[in-house]
């Protein structure tokens, strides 16, 4: 085991580093596109049942399936994989990200109207911050979601640790089956639990001190 | 108030007079000891309840006051042992209360909590019928009390038995709260600040029908409030508590108000004790004012007749269980034909409620009077203001002296451990102050 | 952690109870919509031999039907394991244990599901028992997790006065705390179920059958019908057992609650 993977140490990294890559830009682009979306649903008050439905219609459809769908347009490789993780990243942070600015009170926005700040300014100084938080935790499951998501689409090819998995799979019987199942499966973990302890980190110290739990 | 202070040992209800009563009414409560009771919390030095004792009489309501964390909450649940005392006894009606299984101890208490603490996912009849249940009654004796108990408390049972707590008001879940408690018809009722979370017009309308309802059950009734003037209202008697559950005074309202026992009670109880008396003084120790009477669906014409020929300027329309439905004026009763139950509230108190309430709801109504009603809201009379401010004359013009009875605990000031009174603690009759403290709320014991 | 719905609201850390009446009818049109379509695809397109074999009725019946006793056989393990240990976390004598237990089974999401069960695969073999252990340790969780939460968010008070009224703990347990906590437990039985479905369709890579099987041969042999008919099957029956789900949960709700 230890062989395998001092052997193995340059490609692990770089797939591990690949792994990260895939899942923090799949976040970045989920996080922009789950707050437009939650910012247009709270300005239109009609949508949110909408929004609300297809973030539960969204996650109940299984990754595995999607990616089925998916690979008869794309093709494999790594478009269906930031397609894939990206898709499932921005369901928890919508949800959250709606739940978040909706609850900012009524009341602060209309004083901060009266007291003279733009639309804009109202959204980026007071509705954000305050709904920051409940985003941040969304953003949290998502990463720990994309992790996994991004395993699965290594099966179409995809980059990451996940192709380790599949590769001991096929290996079966042989004698690096399990050590590359085992790496692709821990190193994921890991990965995952490091991440969520940056998001966490970042959460704090991007939340304002007057409302930290 | 010479009448109470003679009449200290009994029960305010002897006094009164609103109603021909008998005089050999069953006392169904029975009587309640603390013997040298202490509770200390595991992982806390000082005791929440300091050797307390003190003896509850049997069919009397005793309320618990003092400041937050004095132990009043403590010694409550030590009676259903929800907590258990580190040492001392209690008894009820001369019986341990380690005697028992705690399970069957607690079938025959009474709880009713604030706010009611309903089971929201069970019935009105369900919530009632809980223990009658747990005790194995049949279904016929159960579906029956049940309907008693909603009557009791002035719910219809046609109409509330089957609805769900979240469908009752706030006032309406307190009611099926007090109805819970007397389910089983236990003999002693615990309360534990059983009206802190209603507003207060239905405070005071829940804390009559409770007196109505004592009146006619004699229960024994302990009463945890932070409220002194719900105390003053309530209790036949008052226990003051200070911190470690020490009495500070163990006696009536009525002596309490007159002779303080020392500068903590003084300060708890207020300096506007004279005002509080108007407190002390029920609508059923008044004349009340005979009125012409009506049924509903009567003519109205010849109802005015009758009032004219009374010298009445109004006639009072009951529905057909005698309860105040209309309070018509003559013109209004010749027009209208035929006589209806009004849309608009009544202004109508309870004869068990005290002069202050009843000034208050006269200042609310148009007929420089209110309505009385006695027992399951049946219509007495009506109390008009002069005779009230002509029966406070008389009062004040009376000496007071205070003379204590058996069970009365009168420390006297270098008795008490610490007589000294912090700021916040003074002012008893604050709403809506924090819960007593109680580090073990929620354990299982 | 991965697929699909990670069940933590995030802040409230238990999926919540449904609300609403738009899912629990639209969700059987939508899917009713699907399975229209495509039935009327499959019985009008020419197929070819590889096609007409993965694609006969019979055979997708029959995987249609493992993979639907996967999920209920792995849901009710789960069920029967994880609500008993919630519950016993939440009794006083175990009380302090529920949140290094939560913490510890939370951390275990992190872990990729088709990693879970291809390891546990190599270590007790390829068949059912694999893939029910690991789709059951997967699908844990949030059952654990949403009946803690549940018997904790009961008011204290309640648990009190059912005390002060003479109810014994069981009694207290069984007709206060649990029916109160329904509602959030069955949210997080139908969580369960909806993680259970999905990674169901990997029970294929260890022999276990399922629906899978259709994706991974549409892959290998690049059958496009049959990749999409597998992926459209899997997720029309994921939307109907997250259907039957809330069903289910709102019937299981007391009158009072709901």
């Amino acid at each position: 085991m230890w062989e395998f993977v001092s052997e193995r140490w340059q490609d692990i990294a770089y797939r591990a580093f690949q792994h990260t890559s895939l899942v923090v830009q799949a976040l970045v682009l989920a996080t922009v596109i789950a707050i437009a979306v939650a910012l247009l649903v709270t300005r239109v008050k009609a949508l949110e049942p909408v929004a609300n439905a297809i973030s539960a219609i969204g996650l109940t459809i299984p990754s595995f399936a999607l990616l089925g769908l998916l690979l008869p347009l794309v093709g494999i490789g790594t478009l269906p994989s930031v397609l894939l993780v990206t898709f499932y990243a921005t369901l928890p942070i919508l949800r959250n990200a709606v739940v978040g600015l909706m609850g900012v009170s009524p009341l602060l926005m209309e004083s901060a109207q009266g007291m003279g700040m733009s639309a804009f300014g109202r959204f980026l100084r007071v509705q954000l911050p305050l709904a920051w938080p409940v985003i941040m935790a969304g953003l949290r499951t998502s990463a720990q979601m994309s992790m996994g998501v991004a395993a699965i689409a290594a099966y179409a090819l995809g980059p990451g640790l996940g192709q380790y998995i599949f590769t001991g799979l096929t290996q079966i019987g042989g004698q690096n089956a399990v050590p590359y199942a085992v790496v692709g499966t821990v190193g994921i973990i890991i990965l995952a639990l490091l991440l969520d302890a940056i998001l966490l980190l970042v959460s704090r110290l991007t939340t304002s001190k007057g409302i930290r739990a | 108030m010479s009448t109470a202070s003679t009449e200290a040992a009994e029960p305010r209800d002897a006094r009164d007079t609103g109603e021909a009563r008998s005089a050999d009414r069953s006392v169904s409560g029975a009587e309640i000891v603390f013997d040298d009771v202490t509770k200390t919390y595991p992982g806390q030095t000082a005791p929440a309840v300091d050797s307390l004792s003190l003896t509850i009489p049997a069919g009397q309501v005793v309320m618990f006051v003092g400041p937050s964390g004095c132990g009043k909450t403590t010694s409550l649940k030590m009676i259903n042992r929800l907590h258990e005392p580190t040492s001392g006894t209690i008894t009820i009606d001369g019986e341990d209360i380690r005697s028992k299984d705690e399970t069957e101890l607690r079938r025959h208490i009474g709880y009713v909590i604030q706010g009611g603490s309903l089971f929201p996912h069970m019935s009105v009849r369900d919530n009632i019928a809980l223990v009658p249940r747990l005790l194995g009654w049949d279904k016929k004796r159960v579906a029956s009390r049940v309907d008693e108990l909603l009557d009791l408390v002035g719910l219809s049972p046609e109409r509330y038995r089957d609805r769900y707590p979240r469908e009752l008001s706030g006032g309406q879940q307190q009611r099926v709260g007090v109805a819970r408690g007397l389910a089983a018809d236990p003999p002693v009722l615990l309360m534990d600040e059983p009206f802190g979370a209603v507003d207060p017009i239905t405070r005071q309308r829940l804390q009559d029908e409770l007196m109505s309802i004592q009146e006619e059950l004699q229960k024994t009734i302990v009463c945890v409030t932070h409220d002194i003037d719900e105390a003053i209202k309530l209790g036949d008697r008052i226990l003051i508590l200070q911190e470690g559950a020490n009495i500070a005074q163990y006696d009536t309202p009525a002596n309490i108000l007159a002779a303080p026992a020392n500068s903590f009670v003084e300060d708890f109880v207020g300096s506007d004790s004279s005002l509080k008396q108007l407190a002390l003084m029920r609508v059923s120790e008044l004349d009340l004012h005979d009125a012409v009477t009506a049924r509903v669906g009567d003519d109205g014409a010849e109802a005015a007749r009758a009032a004219r020929s009374a010298r009445q300027g109004g006639v009072i329309v009951l529905d057909d269980k005698r309860r105040p439905a209309a309070w018509v004026g003559l013109r209004e009763a010749e027009r209208v034909g035929t006589l209806r139950a009004s849309s608009r509230d009544l202004e109508v108190v309870d004869h068990r409620a005290t002069l202050n309430d009843a000034l208050d709801s006269m200042l609310a109504a148009s007929h420089g009077g209110v309505l009385v009603t006695g027992r399951r809201d049946e219509f007495l009379g009506v109390l008009e203001f002069d005779t009230v401010t002509e029966h406070i004359q008389t009062l004040t013009r009376e000496a007071r002296t205070g003379e204590s009875d058996e069970y009365a605990i009168t420390p006297s000031e270098d008795e008490l451990q610490d007589s000294s009174v912090e700021d916040d603690t003074g002012s008893g009759s604050k709403h809506g102050s924090e819960d007593d403290a109680d580090p073990s709320r929620g354990e299982q014991a | 952690m991965s697929e699909q719905n990670d069940p933590s609201s995030a802040e409230a850390g238990a999926e919540q109870p449904s609300h609403g009446l738009g899912l629990l009818v639209g969700l059987p049109l939508i899917c009713a919509a699907i399975l229209g379509g495509w039935t009327l695809w499959r019985q009008t397109a020419e197929l070819d031999d590889i096609e007409s074999r993965q694609l006969a009725w019979g055979t997708i019946l029959d995987l249609t039907r493992e993979h639907i006793v996967l999920t209920l056989v792995t849901t009710a393990i789960v069920l029967v394991t994880a609500v008993p240990l919630g519950i016993l976390l939440t009794r006083p004598a175990f009380r302090r244990l529920s949140t290094p237990v939560v913490g510890f089974a939370n951390a275990g999401q992190a872990a990729p599901v088709i990693g879970i069960i291809v390891l546990l695969a190599m270590w007790i073999g390829f068949g059912f028992r694999a893939a029910v252990i690991s789709l059951g340790l997967y699908a844990f969780l949030p059952v654990l997790r949403n009946t803690i939460v549940g018997l904790q968010q009961v008011d204290p008070t309640l648990v009190e006065a059912a005390r002060g009224m003479g109810m014994s703990g069981f009694d207290v347990l069984r007709r206060v705390e649990l029916p109160l906590a329904i509602p959030i437990i069955m949210a997080g039985v139908r969580t369960a179920l909806v993680l259970v479905v999905g990674t169901a369709s990997f029970a294929t890579f260890i022999n276990a059958g399922g629906l899978g099987a259709l994706i991974v041969t549409g892959i290998t042999l690049f059958r496009n019908s049959v990749l999409i008919s597998g992926a459209l099957i899997i997720a029309v029956l994921a939307l109907l057992i997250d259907w039957a789900g809330r069903v289910f949960e709102r019937i299981a709700t007391p009158k009072g609650l709901s």
